[in-house]
């Protein structure tokens, strides 16, 4: 589903280089639902907008869904975003003046579906979330975890392969955190591939697979529980 | 796409309501300002009969002495002295001919209850009407008989006809003229071009209608005093007889061609008798006979003044300042739209798409500051009217200039939104996206 091989990322100013990914390697199946950790700055912001196509890489190769994803331009890269990837922020990031409808109604508007295909999937993803019954309201008008719900219900209406959250529990409480874990979960068993950052080490281990990243490289550590511990060495400790 | 960005751009303007209204009102204003002298500017110079101008030409002479004239000076009359009318008319140049000058003259009402007034006319040949397309409520031209006979037969415009005769067709009834019983043969329908290009030399260019029109012979034999200019440059002798066999010059004179091609023909035919007046003596000087069309004796005659020119470029600047701050106003607008960019930017839009939304908005801005300018447009013309009646008749707006000031309105918004659109476009989406 997404493949990435050798890849780096440099930001370049005048004075100085930072390298955000380097030699990064990752490989995540179709299916499955894979949490990123790591401490602040070790370059899961940078994995994740290039995984989602909203940043370029500087070396390396990037094979999302079977397309290699190097040297496209920004209408197909955008064409890509649109039609593969389903987003989910930590600050909801909802449209504050169009109501929910028209919220979700906006990828499936680049999409180029006709109204009565719009219409459906727009009802049938805030039935999923289970807003169905609030669709003329304004997201003003909702809880956060509402919101976080119809940010869901975006990113799913156009049937996305692979869903990107970046701390999508980040800004809610423990209830309506653990509500949108919930609904992930159940995102996930239905075959929607998830990639999700998160700080939480509780909802890290409740994944497929958690991928730790140290230094802008994918470290050699996994989670298993709350703590971290090193897969080889447990191993030759187990023999 | 279009139709869902349209719909966009109108829930944005209620969107930072004051910076809307501000910029809505500033595009208004400068659009106002440049659309009300504009259109004072093609009513003057737009082209009065656009489906043959290039057809009715003006012919001009240089007939004055030699004294004060230098080789390679213009011709200074614009007008001709009646020797030469007399010869064109006679020349059978050209489809239609007709020579023309003002005339004003006492006018006797038939009812006896409505005393006499003077009235202000012009004297034509029959071409006349056919040449500019005059159009007839009632009757018809005099016929090319009364023309040869100077018959004492009258066509009188519409609000004359009404006020001498009510609703009733007067044709065949009579009233005095200049002391004269005249018949009338027809009554011109409303019919009032602005400016009156068929008689630009003598005043009232921004006039109301002609009373009344009598043949040019019969104006002549009754020895009506012309209403208008007149140049003597040479001694004449007393008398309209006198004046008739001068050099002065008092009369104007159209040819209708019977197409553009014909011009050179009629060009050659008058360099032709400008050399044979030379040898009879009468043309001193050596000035090519000049003929010009509708809109290249406009120019001439500088009908539309630099004056007016100018009021329009001031305006134009004007709306460049306005453009200018609609472009600050704009980037404050677009610029708290970030993070909306980013989510779109995430969500599928390309550049592109982004480009088109918000240039789409801007040009809602436009219609909307154009409706409101076209409303300032009216008020400003309104005011400009009261100025006199000659520029009441100018300062009206037609369907051209109305579709004008929503493409101005349009245009200028969008070419103000450019470099804001420009720089929404350029939005970092994962930075937005992050700082929410």
């Amino acid at each position: 589903m997404l493949r990435m091989t050798n890849l780096s990322k440099v930001y370049r100013t005048h004075m100085i280089e930072t390298h955000a990914l380097r030699g990064f390697e990752i490989d995540v199946r179709e299916g499955e639902f894979v949490t990123v950790t790591g401490p602040s700055g070790s370059g899961k912001t940078s994995f994740l907008n290039i995984a989602g196509l909203l940043e370029e890489f500087t070396s390396g190769d990037y094979i999302l869904d079977g397309v290699n994803v190097k040297g496209l331009d920004d209408n197909a890269r955008s064409r890509l975003r649109n039609e593969k990837l389903g987003f989910i922020f930590q600050g909801f990031n909802l449209i504050p003046d169009l109501n929910l409808f028209d919220n979700v109604d906006v990828p499936l508007r680049y999409r180029g579906f006709n109204a009565a295909e719009r219409k459906r999937r727009i009802e049938d993803a805030l039935a999923k979330v289970g807003l169905a019954s609030r669709m003329k309201h304004y997201p003003a008008e909702l809880s956060g975890g509402q919101q976080q719900r119809v940010a869901i219900a975006r990113a799913l209406a156009g049937s996305p392969r692979l869903l990107l959250a970046d701390e999508p529990t980040g800004n809610l409480d423990t209830q309506m955190a653990r509500g949108v874990m919930e609904l992930l979960e159940e995102i996930n068993a239905a075959g929607t591939t998830i990639l999700m950052v998160t700080h939480d080490p509780e909802l890290a281990v409740r994944t497929t697979r958690n991928v730790h990243i140290i230094d802008g490289q994918v470290s050699d550590l996994v989670r298993k529980g709350p703590s971290l511990v090193n897969p080889v060495a447990t191993a030759a400790a187990t023999a | 796409m279009l139709a869902y960005y349209f719909r966009l751009g109108l829930r944005s303007l209620r969107r930072n309501p004051l910076l809307t209204a501000l910029m809505v009102l500033t595009l208004a204003v400068g659009v106002a300002a440049s659309v009300s002298t504009l259109t004072i500017l093609h009513m003057m110079s737009g082209d009065p009969i656009p489906e043959k101008s290039n057809r009715l030409l003006v012919p001009r002479f240089d007939n004055g002495p030699l004294d004060g004239w230098a080789p390679g000076d213009e011709p200074s009359d614009v007008q001709m002295s009646y020797p030469d009318v007399a010869n064109l008319l006679k020349s059978g140049q050209g489809e239609r001919r007709t020579a023309l000058f003002g005339i004003a003259g006492p006018l006797e009402p038939p009812r006896k209850d409505m005393p006499a007034f003077v009235a202000d006319g012009m004297a034509p040949t029959r071409d006349f009407f056919a040449m500019f397309d005059v159009p007839f409520l009632h009757g018809q031209p005099w016929s090319e008989a009364d023309d040869a006979r100077a018959a004492d037969v009258v066509v009188l415009g519409r609000a004359m006809a009404e006020k001498l005769f009510g609703d009733a067709d007067p044709v065949g009834r009579q009233l005095r003229l200049m002391g004269t019983p005249f018949t009338v043969a027809g009554v011109v329908d409303h019919w009032n071009p602005r400016p009156r290009y068929y008689k630009l030399v003598g005043g009232n260019t921004f006039g109301d209608a002609d009373d009344f029109f009598i043949p040019f012979t019969t104006a002549i034999r009754h020895e009506a005093d012309n209403n208008g200019g007149m140049s003597c440059s040479s001694k004449r002798e007393p008398g309209y007889a006198g004046l008739l066999a001068s050099e002065c010059t008092w009369l104007q004179f159209w040819f209708e061609a019977r197409s553009a091609a014909d011009r050179s023909d009629l060009q050659a035919w008058l360099d032709n008798y400008a050399g044979e007046q030379r040898k009879l003596g009468r043309f001193q000087r050596k000035v090519p006979a000049r003929l010009y069309d509708v809109m290249e004796w406009m120019e001439e005659l500088k009908i539309v003044g630099n004056d007016n020119k100018l009021s329009v470029w001031l305006a134009f600047g004007f709306l460049a300042l306005c453009l200018v701050n609609t472009i600050g106003l704009l980037l404050a607008k677009f610029s708290v739209r970030a993070s909306e960019i980013g989510v779109r930017r995430a969500l599928g839009a390309s550049r592109r798409e982004i480009f088109r939304q918000f240039l789409i908005e801007t040009g809602v801005i436009g219609l909307t500051g154009g409706v409101l300018g076209l409303v300032l447009a009216f008020g400003a013309l309104a005011l400009i009217g009261m100025q006199g009646k000659e520029v009441a008749a100018m300062a009206r707006m037609d369907w051209q200039m109305l579709a004008m000031t929503f493409v101005l309105s349009v245009a200028a918004a969008v070419l103000a939104g450019l470099l804001p659109t420009w720089r929404a476009c350029q939005v970092t989406p994962a930075i937005q996206l992050k700082s929410q």
